[in-house]
């Protein structure tokens, strides 16, 4: 068994808002509000880095969690927009933190980044103790790279978020947890080194909505719950429009789905864990189940069943 | 049952525009349905016609036109 102590998260202060990428593509701004659900993104400055971002998170989250670095037992960032090959945000990250001689790496996965390195802490916490988990991107370098495509530029926004997991039971006991992946399609979701983002919108979602449904369906089934009975969804905030239609076919009620979507947009691999910090602060996280669940490039995705007590 | 008939009465209550005349029309170029409307449309379809589309088979331009949609699902029936 493990637990999630906490959550962090850390937002860049620059703001880009509909009417500045309206007036760029040429569309109304009630056309991005329509295609996605977005109206805001955070943009990092110029100088700020995704080791900038990361390290806002983990110190926000440890604060949280009472917790000090030289207590953690180990380090795992999940991003797709690392700023160099190697070595990884996650050793950055550890030089800051001053939390030398704990394993660290990263993650090199995109939207479900995050979810991914959650899954691994909770299997690493058990022989490390308290693991340090960051979803972490800079998803305005990459967007900024030509051609410039009105469907990708106005779902991204940069930013972070962080979890510690640790052994244990506690108020928010990970009760089961699975993730997945198939390659099938990795080519319709791609990131080469210094390319453009390469999305097929329409393969995405409809293989997004397919393997979420199946994956919480699963977990629910092998917990014998039903989606009634899961207090609080915390998805990957991919789209407004997905998460609507993975909720319908799962039966879920509107309200019980955390969205800030709207806020920051897609920060693919911080995303989840900057929904469950917020959700958190605002006392959203009550006796009964919560799901967390993913999905991204690879593809990759996967859920998990958290008891709160 | 008549896929062809069950087919375009699924785009019809999808649909974002009139559906074009000719079968053989882009639903996604003309504007018919986009992608959120093509989650639906699949999804539908496995209900009315009792088939299970594989996810790997889970491919747009399979359903990109009323005529290859209408394939597919006669292949499989």
């Amino acid at each position: 068994m493990a637990q999630l102590l906490g959550f962090g998260a850390h937002l860049p202060e620059q703001v880009l808002d509909n009417a500045a990428l309206a007036a760029e593509f040429g569309v109304d701004p009630a056309w991005i509000l329509h295609a996605c659900g977005i109206e805001t993104r955070r943009v990092a400055a110029a100088e700020e880095t995704v080791v900038d971002l990361a390290e806002g998170a983990a110190r926000v989250c440890l604060e949280r969690c009472g917790l000090a670095a030289a207590e953690l037992g180990g380090i795992v960032v999940g991003t797709g927009t690392p700023q160099r090959q190697f070595p990884g945000v996650s050793a950055s990250l550890q030089q800051r933190l001053g939390a030398v001689g704990i394993p660290a790496f990263d993650i090199h996965l995109a939207s479900v980044g995050g979810f991914f390195a959650l899954a691994t802490a909770v299997e690493l916490c058990r022989s490390y103790g308290p693991i340090l988990v960051v979803g972490a991107e800079r998803m305005s370098r990459v967007m900024a790279r030509e051609p410039r495509i009105k469907e990708t530029a106005i779902l991204f926004g940069d930013g972070a978020g962080a979890c510690i997991v640790a052994p244990g039971e506690g108020p928010l006991s990970v009760v089961d947890i699975r993730m997945q992946s198939d390659g099938t399609f990795a080519d319709q979701l791609s990131l080469e080194s210094d390319g453009p983002l390469a999305m097929d919108g329409r393969t995405v979602i409809l293989q997004a909505n397919r393997k979420l449904r199946q994956s919480i369906g699963e977990l629910l089934a092998r917990n014998g719950l039903t989606a009634a009975e899961v207090d609080l969804w915390l998805f990957h905030q991919a789209n407004l429009n997905l998460l609507r239609q993975v909720g319908k076919g799962l039966g879920i009620a509107e309200d019980r789905v955390y969205v800030n979507l709207a806020r920051y947009g897609n920060t693919s691999a911080a995303s989840l864990f900057i929904a469950a910090a917020e959700a958190q602060a605002e006392g959203r996280f009550r006796s009964g189940h919560a799901v967390l669940a993913a999905f991204g490039a690879g593809m990759g995705w996967g859920s998990a069943l958290v008891k709160v007590r | 049952m008549d896929i062809r008939l069950a087919v375009r009465d699924a785009i019809q209550n999808i649909a974002q525009e009139p559906l074009p005349d000719d079968d053989s029309g882009s639903l996604f170029s003309e504007g018919v349905i986009d992608s959120f409307g093509l989650v639906e449309l699949v999804s539908e379809l496995e209900h009315v016609l009792g088939v299970k589309v594989p996810d790997d088979e889970l491919i747009p331009s399979r359903f990109e036109t009323v005529d290859k949609i209408v394939a597919y699902f006669q292949a499989r029936a």
